[in-house]
């Protein structure tokens, strides 16, 4: 039987988010495939990595007995040995415990783990892992890279300008008359690479923009400025694949055009904002499949595919797009190379079961492993005898 | 090896000890048969925890104490031997410290088998006693409900519809032996139409006893399955304590389940059979069967109901349509048996349906323990649309030595429904339904799951909208 190790945690805003993601929507659904004998492994906030099987309940995090966890067990570490090997010091007589690994999942949001740092590392070690390549990654955790990837390959992107963190904070003045003489009001401020919509900001006069760029500028060092689109429906496009790919149902959050769908709204209230209802988590504030013309639908599903393949993702990602719907124009918006929970709900309800998506993701994991494989990356020279 | 032995030395074994009594209703021989099959004691409380009653509390105390005790007087041997040479203080010692947990697990049951000869056993004896007289002295119906499978639901379907029109008591639950039914005349107000007694038979003579007490004026027989074998040892002997119910009331009084094949040879001239065809006089048609319930149409004569139960699956035809008769002949009108039957909803843990994830259903029909709820129940998966059809059952308990022909009987039955994924909790009747799916050649994915429990909790992961989950039986604690 093969070995994953889930990799989840990390030194990221979304630090919680992916605990979440790791235990409920891919270590437990493995478990119950017995497809794979699965390793829980930790990135602490502060950086160390740990691998235990007491990593795989939930309790331990919410429960905060994560602390004491850290502060009594020796970390992990990681040797690349034609592959990826885990090894820790266990037991009274400090023996070495390793662990081969087959197959990574990484369960990571936003810095050093969502945004190509760990697939960096995992590319390295040569071993084949879930999830979009280091290229896509960085491509797509970046707002402003990934909008001009976009309309590079003339897929609609809403105006917008980009700044750094430290522009803005030696030239202010400047920077507040760029934005506001190229874009209209409403703005959305946002941190260029975190997801989870952490430090987002909507801004509709010169003061709220100010705040909301500082707030930016505390997350990241590279900053973005969009028009808001109007009319404004708001869709998401979770897909699968590597060459051929497998859209889920597009979903509209129950926001008003007005609000934006910010972390709580997301992970805390669960859609209870605009009603003050909704359910508890992630899975109650959407409307899947979108209620929208089947014409609109059709053309959102297809620019989101086009977003995936120009982007060059594979595995999995989820395609954000903005829709006018008066002008019937789609935007694309940005891209998440590892949704949070996967998306799990979407996919159930397009049928495809948590399990399933699990072992799914694993399977084009190892495919695109194997054509990477079929390439030649290293070949002789005579150029040392030169030396 | 290791592990079941320290197992046995786990600090919490008082409280797995006072569990398996808890579970086992105090029974002394289930507890130690249970204790006697049990490898490993720190599995036991996997499932469930004890529930902290003061019995039970009392026991876990007694147990501690008792244990405590042990391993005091055996530490104090050793030393003693250690200190003064005392002959034979390190064999006793160490033969205390040792055999703490087998002593204690046994001992526990002496105030259980001396409480039960001293002060239970004559309380009921005279409850019952008592009993005897309450039913002898009511004037209403008394309806005895019979068989080996399907009483409680026969027994609520009666309760529901009847108490539409008449003030009816049934027996509580699955309550259904003597002092039960003691306990249940007692509480009874004495101006009721009618009373449904729900009989359990577990060892030959326990109907003719049951029916001794209550006198019933009516019974109704649900069906003859192979059911507690492991006392009555033969199929014909709990079908001859099953019908003996026949003797105490009038033979057209005594409705039989005519759909059941192993009670029919049993039916004594005049009883009165009811199937999803006909019952007593109604003719039975146009049924449909969806997961939102049953519906047909009842026709006798110039009388015709058309009627919709919330009741899962077309073996539930029969009962509901001879619950209205009945109705119907004990003087409800159509509307009280039509309103009747519409309240009609599946029992806990019953063919009962729910969605596990938005449009994932699952029918839950894990208090199914016999052959012929498995007939119905992959009938009904059969009858049922689905984008998926997953099966799920550990096999079936108490089936003698009949047992691997039934459970490759209900591999068969799983086989002919055609589920696409069939999910074994793995047990020793696990190689039998795999013989019958492989007999009937079934060509979907069998998993043979090692963790029932981990497979129940998660099972929102293993399914996606359009998915219909089977879930049959689930084995109770004390037979894992």
């Amino acid at each position: 039987m093969k070995t994953v190790a889930v990799i989840f945690g990390g030194r990221s805003a979304e630090h919680d988010v992916s605990i979440v993601t790791a235990i409920s929507s891919i270590i437990k659904p493995l478990e119950l495939s017995k497809q794979y004998h699965v390793e829980a492994v930790y990135v602490a906030k502060n950086g160390a990595w740990f691998w235990d099987n007491k990593l795989k309940d939930i309790k331990l995090f919410s429960s905060g007995a994560i602390e004491q966890f850290i502060a009594r067990t020796q970390p992990a570490s990681v040797q690349f040995d034609s592959g990826l090997t885990l090894s820790r010091g266990r037991g009274l007589t400090g023996r070495t415990q390793r662990k081969k690994i087959d197959i990574v999942f990484p369960s990571m949001h936003g810095t050093y783990g969502e945004d190509g740092a760990l697939m960096g590392l995992l590319d390295m070690s040569g071993v084949p892992y879930v999830g979009c390549s280091l290229e896509t990654a960085a491509i797509a955790m970046d707002k402003v890279l990934s909008k001009q990837v976009a309309a590079a390959n003339n897929i609609p992107v809403s105006k917008f300008l980009s700044f750094t963190s430290r522009e803005f904070a030696h030239k202010q003045s400047a920077v507040l008359e760029r934005i506001t003489n190229t874009l209209k009001y409403p703005l959305f401020i946002k941190p260029a690479h975190l997801g989870s919509s952490i430090g987002i900001s909507r801004a509709t006069t010169e003061t709220e923009l100010r705040n909301g760029l500082e707030v930016a500028a505390r997350y990241d060092d590279k900053i973005i400025v969009e028009e808001a689109v109007q009319n404004l429906i708001e869709v998401t496009l979770p897909i699968i694949g590597n060459d051929e790919l497998t859209p889920a149902y597009l979903e509209e959050p129950l926001v008003s055009a007005e609000d934006f769908f910010d972390f709580d709204t997301k992970y805390i209230r669960g859609g209870g904002k605009k009603t003050g209802g909704g359910k508890k988590g992630a899975q109650g504030y959407s409307t899947i499949p979108a209620h929208i013309p089947k014409d609109l639908y059709q053309k959102a599903e297809a620019l989101g595919l086009s977003v995936y393949r120009a982007l060059g993702c594979s595995g999995i990602a989820r395609i954000d797009m903005l829709i006018d719907s008066k002008t019937k124009e789609v935007y694309f918006n940005e891209a998440n190379p590892m949704p949070g929970s996967l998306y799990a709900h979407n996919w159930r309800q397009k049928g495809i079961s948590t399990m399933e998506l699990t072992l799914r993701l694993i399977q084009l994991a190892e495919a695109r492993h194997r054509a990477r494989q079929a390439f030649t990356t290293v070949f002789n020279t005579n150029f040392l005898k030169q030396f | 090896m290791i592990r079941e032995l320290l197992s046995f030395y786990s600090w919490r074994m008082p409280t797995v000890l006072a569990y398996m009594l808890q579970n086992t209703e105090y029974h002394p021989g289930t507890y130690l048969a249970w204790f006697w099959r049990t490898t490993r004691f720190d599995k036991v409380l996997y499932r469930r925890e004890l529930v902290p009653t003061k019995a039970a509390r009392l026991l876990q105390l007694a147990l501690r104490v008792g244990m405590l005790l042990q391993i005091a007087a055996g530490v104090g041997l050793v030393v003693w031997w250690r200190h003064d040479a005392a002959s034979g203080g390190l064999a006793f010692g160490l033969a205390l410290l040792l055999a703490y947990p087998i002593v204690w697990a046994h001992l526990v049951v002496v105030p259980l088998f001396l409480g039960r000869w001293l002060i239970v056993q004559p309380r009921q004896r005279q409850a019952i006693e008592t009993s005897g007289k309450i039913f002898a002295a009511f004037k209403g119906e008394k309806i005895a409900v019979t068989g080996s499978y399907g009483k409680t639901s026969m027994k609520e379907l009666l309760y529901t519809v009847l108490s539409e029109g008449k003030k009816v008591a049934a027996t509580p639950g699955n309550k259904n032996v003597s002092i039960s039914h003691a306990t249940f005349a007692r509480q009874l107000d004495g101006d009721e139409d009618i009373l449904i007694i729900e009989y359990g038979e577990g060892e030959p003579g326990d109907v003719a006893r049951f029916a001794g007490i209550t006198k019933p004026t009516r019974a109704v027989i649900t069906g003859v399955a192979p059911v507690h074998l492991d006392r009555y040892k033969t199929l014909e002997r709990a079908a001859v304590d099953i019908f003996s119910v026949s003797n105490a009331a009038k033979p057209e009084h005594i409705y039989v389940n005519g759909e059941s094949p192993d009670a029919l040879p049993y039916v004594q001239p005049g009883q009165q059979l009811y199937s999803q065809k006909n019952a007593l006089g109604w003719k039975v048609s146009g049924v449909k069967v969806g997961l939102d319930g049953t519906q047909f149409v009842m026709q006798k004569g110039q009388e015709k109901m058309a009627l919709h139960s919330g009741l899962l699956g077309r073996h539930q035809v029969g009962p509901v349509a001879f619950a209205a008769a009945l109705a119907s002949e004990l003087g409800l009108t159509h509307k009280q048996i039509q309103a009747g039957i519409s309240k009609t909803v599946p029992y806990e843990h019953r063919m009962q349906p729910y969605q596990v994830v938005p449009g994932a259903w699952v029918i839950d029909d894990t208090y199914n323990g016999n052959i012929e709820g498995i007939r119905a129940g992959t009938r009904l998966l059969q009858e049922l649309s689905a984008k998926r059809k997953i099966y799920v059952t550990p096999g079936l308990v108490d089936q003698g030595p009949e047992s691997a022909a039934i459970h490759k009987e209900m591999g068969q039955l799983i086989a002919v429904a055609e589920p696409d994924v069939v999910v074994l909790m793995q047990h020793t009747v696990t190689a039998d339904i795999q013989r019958g799916l492989e007999a009937a050649e079934y060509a979907g994915k069998v998993i043979i799951e090692t963790d029932p429990v981990s497979f129940y909790t998660n099972l929102n992961l293993f399914v996606a909208t359009g998915d219909l989950v089977l879930m049959q039986n689930d084995w109770p604690d004390n037979y894992h």
